[in-house]
């Protein structure tokens, strides 16, 4: 017979369900999730490597062409992160099946961890997706495959982490799209996927190094080409800080039902 | 003394707005009971269910479910509950089947166990043919059965129905009487919500009666609808509802 008060261990069987839900639901839509940043990533492999790179020598040693790959895989990653944790918080609270949830015997970190390990799924096949173009234009190397695994996970977490935040905190599909249009794609852009920092203007430098999306573009070409220019170690510690930052918010949220609970 | 099936002291609920949903409730509903919670909308009725699942978080006041606090050690008290909501709380692109199965995974049913308790209870509500298809496909009475399915997949020793019936036919009602008598002779404690009247006669031994966030009247299913006039009138009587109200519904 069951003792009801004996306290429960993890749940592994429900944070798997989770898990099974959210590829479920990715999967309804494959264009939307994989298809389209590939295609985006192939015509920035195409445009900004193949056509723009083939009049632009060497940067950092290696063809311009590995240069930018590991930025644009780097730029998908973080974008798959997002969309896939605060599309599907969001989705959940619009419709009230996140109420399936929080009637269950889950803990908050079985629900994170859940979320989570598919925002990294997504993300990481997205990353591969990217890779296998790559391959085509003969411009993928990886020096280091932990650092590699390092900054695909970290950074997917950190992104499935902020959309987690901003699916419960959105009123609206306008609120959901904001940070995506004033601040991932920008962001981004400008964090050097395209370029060294050494070749912006003196004056212009602080705007790299004071984005994070700077350190983790770099620390992803640093494990696939070899090319890093921030002091070792300063961006691995930056996103781990962020991640521990980013997951007690997101826990404090939970447990106090923000978004969540009436 | 058998711990009571739920225990609620000076319940609390506070909307955000300012709008107190729930005053002051106490009510104890023992273990077997298949207990009737009525009033009018508004009442107060969902809120208190939300707050005993987890869907709303209380003010103030203390829930026990079985002796086990149901926001502290919310995990375990919330393995006992089955919830059948009102609303049509799914994902409607996922099919009958899937949402009972995803029910019972977070309630950490393995794979097997899953699969015969659903393979029951699609044939108990008489899903089998319906199963694959979405949700937002079935009409209303079997999105109904397929809300009933889910509540039941983990067996709950505390069943809460709110408003299992609304709109569905007959023979639904007739296969959900006949299975909710068959649990709950078996031990299982029910809560219902209706706003059938004649329902909550016919199925509960225990009833309590909210108006405003309040309970106005408790007692046994005897003490209440015992008087001249039956249920009807000692409802409309504490809730100053019309009887023509009461009647329409």
């Amino acid at each position: 017979m069951q003792d009801i008060r004996k306290p429960m261990g993890i749940n592994w069987i429900g944070l798997g369900t989770i898990v099974r839900r959210e590829v479920s639901r990715m999967m309804r839509v494959p264009i939307q999730a994989f298809i389209a940043p590939w295609i985006s990533a192939l015509l920035f492999i195409f445009i900004f490597g193949f056509v723009v790179g083939g009049r632009i020598a060497t940067i950092g040693g290696v063809r311009y062409l590995e240069f930018v790959l590991p930025g644009i895989l780097m730029m998908n990653v973080v974008n798959a992160a997002f969309l896939q944790s605060s599309s599907a918080i969001y989705f959940s609270r619009f419709i009230k099946f996140v109420e399936e949830i929080l009637v269950s015997p889950l803990s908050y970190w079985e629900m994170i961890a859940g979320s989570l390990s598919v925002v990294v799924l997504r993300a990481s096949i997205t990353g591969v997706g990217i890779l296998v173009m790559g391959l085509f234009f003969g411009a993928v190397h990886i020096q280091s495959f932990p650092l590699f695994l390092f900054w695909v996970v970290s950074v997917s977490a950190v992104f499935g982490l902020l959309g987690i935040i901003v699916g419960l905190w959105s009123k609206s599909f306008e609120q959901l799209n904001m940070p995506v249009v004033f601040f991932l794609t920008p962001l981004s852009m400008v964090g050097g996927v395209f370029n060294t920092v050494e070749m912006l203007p003196t004056w212009l430098r602080w705007l790299a190094w004071s984005n994070p999306f700077f350190y983790f573009i770099n620390g992803i070409r640093g494990a696939m080409i070899g090319v890093d220019e921030t002091p070792p170690g300063l961006g691995e510690g930056l996103t781990l800080l962020m991640l521990a930052i980013l997951s007690v918010t997101v826990w404090r949220m939970y447990a106090k039902g923000y978004g969540l609970r009436e | 003394m058998l711990t009571p099936a739920l225990k609620i002291t000076n319940l609390r609920k506070v909307y955000r707005r300012g709008n107190v949903a729930v005053d002051d409730l106490s009510l104890t509903v023992e273990e077997g009971d298949f207990f009737g919670f009525l009033g009018p909308n508004g009442a107060g009725k969902s809120t208190t269910i939300h707050c005993i699942t987890g869907i709303a978080e209380p003010t103030s006041g203390s829930i026990e479910i079985f002796g086990l606090d149901a926001v502290k050690n919310y995990r375990e008290a919330r393995r006992l509950v089955g919830l059948c909501t009102q609303e049509f709380n799914v994902d409607p692109f996922a099919t009958g089947r899937q949402i009972v199965d995803w029910m019972g995974g977070y309630f950490g049913m393995r794979a097997a166990e899953r699969k015969s308790r659903i393979d029951y209870l699609m044939e108990r509500f008489e899903l089998g043919p319906h199963e694959k298809k979405s949700f937002r496909e079935l009409s209303g009475g079997l999105k109904r059965r397929v809300i009933l399915a889910r509540a039941l997949v983990n067996d709950p020793k505390l069943l809460i129905l709110d408003e299992p019936t609304a709109g569905v036919d007959v023979e639904l009602r007739r296969i959900l009487w006949r299975y909710l008598q068959e649990i709950n002779g078996d031990g299982r404690t029910i809560l219902l919500t209706s706003h059938y009247l004649e329902e909550v006669e016919r199925l509960c031994r225990d009833i309590a009666i909210v108006n405003k966030g309040k309970i106005v009247r408790q007692g046994t299913k005897d003490e209440i609808a015992g008087a001249p006039g039956g249920l009807e009138e000692a409802y409309l009587a504490v809730t100053g509802a019309q009887a023509e109200h009461v009647a329409g519904q």
